[in-house]
């Protein structure tokens, strides 16, 4: 559905994408994750053809992308990461308008846009101008613009900043569905939960480039990491810790604030052991929890450098 | 697809402050603080005295036709049109014109010829007299030759002749009053350039996200900004509409009989003024209200130059710098309205309309290529 090669953008001195190289099937919800400035809207840009870039191959659908290709432009959908709608017009009158742009029956649009009202659970505000609307909503009027004709191929630039939590999971869930529906699917973010969560298959872009590829769980294989161990210990003698940095299996070992913490690989049973030293020696300990690796150590581990801001 | 676009259109001007304010509400403030200005104008007197000089030589003995015929239409005491001065001789006349004593002064060399320093109402109703006197000389001449001297016949053809209605042109008197009010509807034509500015930034990616946006959907760029700017000038030209009912019916201001041609001006103003700010918009990145500010300068400075606070400043650029005055888009609009009130020919309210209607395509066609471009370096 999507195809990229080779794609290199520069605004003057700087590389905003680099040999960016992406493809997406037909069918897929495609996450891209990265830090701020990593070149995530830049992409969408350019294959939107709304950006010239300096070399570089791009075909939707099969066919080249160009700013005349209007036929395609009809097949597609985008929700941009500036909110674009018009002050002036009310909820009920941008997501006609947006939606007429397509589909110019008024009868078959009237359903539409209901659809894309409800959807986005904007029933109450129908009336409402953008500016008398709270972030949140107006980011998911920003959403309804952008789907209600329900296009082939969605693009969605960091749809959710600022949307609750509890609606946040209602557009998600109403994502999966246009997904479910037929819709491919191109998803940017910097929130790793919600790319988990939602995405089929995921892109950790930094500085322009793409860094990984692949679903979740190849994501999380890529790294030797497993499981980040902590255990609740008020005194913890230094012999002991000694010991258990000598375990195998384990790297960044650290005590402080009566909290010892460990990072350790995949195969193995870490905290048996651990916990084998520390009866042995008699010292107590209080909770313990282990965490999944996420993303984000995905993208530690790769980068060398934090995703989350 | 052009309803849904044109409506939205109509709907979004009817609600933006910006437009509320500068396009509705300003000009109707002005035109009333011009009423209350003008009003004391208007009670000493509809039009100011003509005082006119004649250079006494030979030529002007042998030809008394002239001076009777000025003396004919001097008018009685209470309103008087002119006011004659004979001079003794042309040095005389050329430092009394310059302290400005006399509008300007008649020297027979030996036809009779104008001489002013200054183009003014004054300057062309004495022009336009002394024209029909030539007129009517010549013809004089030519009867008594056919008429092989018949001095009665052509007499009886002269008496009907009335020069006091022949001045007032095109059966509307005379006034500098409206002038004002012309300029104004020219200054309220140009701040149609709003909507042209609004409707390039709502369309154009790199000044908008909602141009982004709007790039983005199946309709032909050419399509989608032809179907905007229709809206555009719909609002604009109902806001004009309403400005000139707001003039003819509360002000009371007579804009003559001609008023579906006032009209057809005004809505040709329009184009003229959304061609305007919508050339102005594309061409540049700089933020929308500073185009807005720049819009706003170059219709006042435009409209101050045909004539909106100083009545008379058309006439002078027009003297000393005529390309300045025949680019001027107010000007052209103003001097458009001005045919209509005091001519009775069409022949230069049609070069007036040709010129602007020029103007509005050549910009139109900018804006389009401009427009049909859609990827940009950076947005
Ligand atoms: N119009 C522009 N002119 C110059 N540089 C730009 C422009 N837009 C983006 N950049 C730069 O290009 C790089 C990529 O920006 P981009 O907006 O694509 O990042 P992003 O991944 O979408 O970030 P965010 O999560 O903040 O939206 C950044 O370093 C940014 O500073
Ligand atoms: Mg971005």
């Amino acid at each position: 559905m999507i195809e990229v090669k080779g794609l290199t953008k520069r605004y003057g001195d700087l590389v905003a994408l680099d040999q960016f190289d992406l493809t997406v099937s037909e069918g897929e919800i495609f996450g891209l994750l990265g830090p701020n400035g990593s070149g995530k809207t830049t992409a969408i840009n350019c294959m939107l053809s709304l950006l010239k870039y300096s070399t570089g191959e791009i075909n939707l659908f099969g066919e080249p992308m160009k700013s005349e290709s209007y036929h395609l432009k009809r097949r597609i959908g985008v929700v941009m990461q500036n909110v674009a709608v018009f002050n002036e017009l009310t909820v009920f009158e941008n997501i006609d308008y947006f939606c007429g742009l397509y589909v110019p029956a008024k009868s078959e649009r009237r359903l539409l846009v209901e659809e894309a009202i409800e959807f986005t659970g904007l029933a109450d505000f129908r009336k409402f101008l953008p500016k008398k609307l709270s972030g949140g909503l107006l980011r998911r009027l920003n959403i309804a613009c952008g789907i209600a004709h329900k296009p082939e191929l969605i693009f969605m630039d960091e749809p959710t900043v600022a949307v609750d939590p509890q609606s946040r999971n209602h557009i998600l869930e109403g994502i999966r569905e246009l997904n479910r529906n037929g819709s491919t699917i191109i998803y940017t973010s910097h929130y790793m939960e919600e790319v988990e969560q939602l995405c089929s298959r995921i892109m950790i872009m930094d500085k322009g480039k793409a860094v990984a590829v692949g679903t979740k769980e190849e994501l999380k294989a890529m790294i030797r990491e497993g499981e980040k161990l902590t255990i609740d210990i008020y005194d913890l003698p230094i012999f002991v810790l000694d010991d258990i940095k000598k375990l195998d299996g384990l790297f960044q070992v650290n005590y402080s604030d009566y909290r010892l913490t460990a990072r350790c690989t995949i195969s193995g049973h870490h905290l048996i052991s651990i916990l084998d030293i520390l009866r042995k020696a008699n010292v107590d300990f209080g909770h313990i929890f282990t965490e999944p690796p996420t993303l984000n150590d995905v993208f530690l581990e790769i980068t060398g450098k934090e995703l989350k801001d | 697809m052009f309803w849904n676009i044109y409506s939205k259109r109509v709907l979004y001007s009817l609600r933006s402050r910006d437009i509320l304010i500068w396009t509705w509400i300003f000009p109707v403030m002005l035109a009333t603080l011009f009423f209350a200005t003008m009003s004391s104008i208007d009670e000493s007197g509809q039009l100011s005295e003509i005082s006119l000089g004649i250079v006494d030589n030979m030529s002007f003995r042998e030809d008394p036709y002239l001076y009777s015929t000025l003396e004919s239409i001097e008018g009685d005491n209470d309103d008087k049109l002119f006011t004659l001065t004979i001079i003794d001789n042309v040095p005389e006349a050329d430092r009394i014109l310059t302290d400005g004593v006399v509008d300007g002064y008649i020297l027979f060399q030996p036809d009779p010829k104008l001489i002013v320093v200054e183009d003014g109402l004054n300057q062309t109703i004495i022009r336009s007299v002394l024209e029909h006197y030539q007129h009517t000389k010549n013809a004089v001449n030519d009867m008594l030759l056919m008429n092989n001297g018949d001095y009665e016949i052509v007499s009886s053809a002269l008496q009907n002749i009335n020069y006091t209605e022949e001045i007032s042109l095109a059966g509307n008197p005379p006034t500098d009053k409206v002038n004002y009010y012309y300029a104004l509807l020219a200054m309220i034509c140009m701040y149609g350039s709003f909507q042209g500015l609004t409707s390039v930034t709502l369309l154009q990616a790199n000044l908008s996200p909602l141009g982004a946006r709007t790039t983005m959907s199946p309709v032909k760029r050419f399509k989608m900004i032809l179907f905007d700017l229709f809206g555009g000038i719909t609002v604009h030209f109902c806001c004009t509409l309403f400005s000139v009912a707001y003039i003819i019916f509360v002000l009371k201001i007579n804009f003559g009989n001609k008023l579906w041609l006032v009209l057809l001006t005004c809505f040709i103003g329009c184009l003229l003024g959304v061609s305007f700010g919508s050339v102005i918009s594309v061409m540049s990145k700089l933020k929308e209200q500073a185009k807005i500010a720049i819009l706003i300068c170059v219709s006042m400075v435009c409209s101050f130059l045909s004539g909106l606070m100083v009545t008379g400043i058309n006439y002078t650029v027009m003297q000393e710098a005529p390309l300045v005055a025949w680019l001027n888009p107010a000007a052209r609009i103003t001097d458009a309205f001005y045919c209509l009130y005091y001519y009775d020919s069409y022949d230069r309210y049609l070069i007036n309309i040709g010129i602007i209607l020029i103007m509005v395509v050549v910009m139109f066609a900018i804006t389009s290529v401009f427009i049909r471009r859609q990827r940009y370096e950076s947005i």
